[in-house]
């Protein structure tokens, strides 16, 4: 069975091999408790919601306010990230990505423009892994697009388990689960970043993820060097990578570890993965291909 | 390093861990109605938790950075507002503003709504919108100037006998050779908002 659902800004593309004997309506079941998790992660983390969890927990400065762990963990691996890189990877994007355009709730059209603090970082961010409280120390826009589209996708695939195959599609970032409906692994293509309709390479995965960070989609409507990967201390988008292809066993591995590598020079980026121990397809600006990790 | 690859994997795991053990605490489930058909799932729904920022305990806000559950009636009431909307809707229903020009709104405050005679009809309405795999459908649910729903037609109708063979041959043979599953940029929904406000026109008051 195969259905699809509108989230975050995305086609949520659900495939499901299910056994014969199970009841349509159970599985129907099952796939919708999946789309589920898409939706609390949309209404915890969007930027674009005044309403969202993270908008309202935001509000205020120096106030520890409780959150969901639809917020909390999400940020938490955000945080962690901002660590490693040292600040190349900071959360606290959001003002920047305003500025440059994107800031458009992507049904309602309804237009965010926040306060913000320009000297904010990740390190203004406090979370109490106890109290599970989230406190900012300056006014800021957090973005969690490079995480939670890919929190998301995981407790998707925690729903879909029980099945025997499963591949979750959320515009590009995927997952697959199990082996496919000819109980192969299943093959994915890399997207060719600059002809559309083709596929640059094709990997076979099981139980893995795989997410890809591109410069080729969504672009500033304001600048024109501009798309949605940022570096923080530059306000620039980096141009060495148009494509950087994560495989891990996580989506939110993959996704955000793409973007990280997205953001890293040449060596770098190869070093994460390699440090990481997961697989990138990197494609550079002269379209070549350079695989690091994986046997 | 291995060492290295395992902290990242087990904050994963951990994170999905933690949604699932919230819901445990969780008083009422606010399960769908699909949801109340699966018996033998082996995971807990996680529906439930919507009440999650209820169970909090609201104590001296002026304590920070200590173990005491610091309540914060900002985020309490936010998620009263989330959960006592509907709890099928996705976020649209969040968003009171339905205007199809662009409103600018500041995030502190929250979308007021202030239309004072309802812009759209009640009712579910199907749009179309193009893009280059072809022609895409939603379905749009509308009640009280909301968003409440919005579905993708069935995949499997995603390519109409009719429409296909208008296609120039070419593209249908790049859709043959197309492997199924791509991994690319986030694809933008140029299609979707297309068929949204496609819909959102349908539904329009005169």
């Amino acid at each position: 069975m195969r259905l699809a659902q509108l989230f975050m800004d995305t086609v949520v593309d659900i495939q499901v091999v299910e056994h014969v004997q199970m009841k349509k309506e159970d599985v129907e079941a099952r796939i919708e408790a999946a789309f589920n998790a898409f939706r609390q992660v949309e209404d915890a983390c969007s930027r674009f919601s005044p309403d969202s969890e993270l908008m309202q927990a935001t509000q205020k400065i120096n106030e520890p306010v409780p959150i969901s762990p639809y917020l909390f963990e999400p940020l938490r691996f955000a945080l962690e990230m901002a660590k490693m890189t040292d600040g190349l990877f900071d959360p606290t994007i959001g003002k920047t990505l305003e500025n440059y355009g994107f800031n458009k709730h992507y049904l309602t059209k309804e237009v965010t423009e926040t306060t913000s603090d320009d000297t904010a970082s990740y390190q203004d961010i406090v979370i109490d892994d106890v109290a599970k409280t989230l406190l900012i120390k300056k006014r800021m826009v957090i973005d969690l697009g490079a995480v939670a589209k890919g929190f998301a996708i995981d407790l998707a695939a925690n729903e879909l388990k029980g099945f025997e195959g499963f591949l979750i599609n959320a515009g590009g970032d995927i997952y697959a689960g199990g082996f496919d409906y000819n109980g192969e692994k299943w093959k994915i293509g890399i997207q060719h970043p600059q002809c559309k309709d083709k596929v640059i390479d094709v990997v076979e995965v099981s139980n893995q993820s795989v997410c890809t960070s591109g410069s080729y989609e969504r672009r500033s409507e304001k600048a024109e060097d501009v798309h949605h990967i940022i570096n923080p201390m530059t306000k620039d988008s980096p141009n060495n990578w148009v494509s950087v292809s994560i495989i891990a066993p996580f989506a939110m591995m993959a996704d955000s570890f793409s973007t990280v590598v997205f953001l890293s020079g040449d060596e770098d980026g190869k070093e994460i993965i390699e440090e990481v121990g997961i697989e990138g397809i990197l494609i550079n600006s002269e379209l070549n291909i350079i695989k690091v990790g994986g046997d | 390093m291995a060492k290295m690859n395992k902290k990242w994997v087990v904050l994963c795991s951990t994170a999905i861990a933690a949604v699932y053990s919230a819901t445990y605490f969780s008083t009422e489930a606010q399960a769908s109605s699909a949801q109340a058909a699966v018996t033998s799932s082996p995971t807990v729904s996680v529906q439930s938790t919507n009440h999650y920022a209820k169970k909090h305990i609201t104590t001296n806000p002026n304590q920070s950075g200590s173990h005491n559950s610091t309540g914060s009636n900002n985020a309490t009431s936010a998620s009263n507002n989330g959960s006592s909307q509907s709890g099928q809707s996705s976020t649209q229903s969040n968003n009171n503003s339905q205007s199809s020009s662009q409103s600018s709104s500041s995030s502190q405050s929250k979308s007021q709504q202030t239309a004072t005679q309802s812009k759209y009809k009640d009712g579910t309405y199907t749009g179309t919108g193009m893009n280059r795999r072809g022609m895409m459908q939603v379905v749009v649910t509308i009640k009280n100037d909301k968003i409440t729903n919005v579905q993708f037609g069935n995949f499997e109708m995603h390519y109409p006998e009719g429409y296909v063979s208008n296609l120039p041959n070419e593209v249908l043979q790049n859709q043959s050779a197309q492997v199924q599953n791509v991994s690319g940029a986030t694809y933008s929904t140029m299609a979707f908002e297309q068929a949204v406000q496609d819909a959102l026109g349908q539904a329009q008051n005169s």
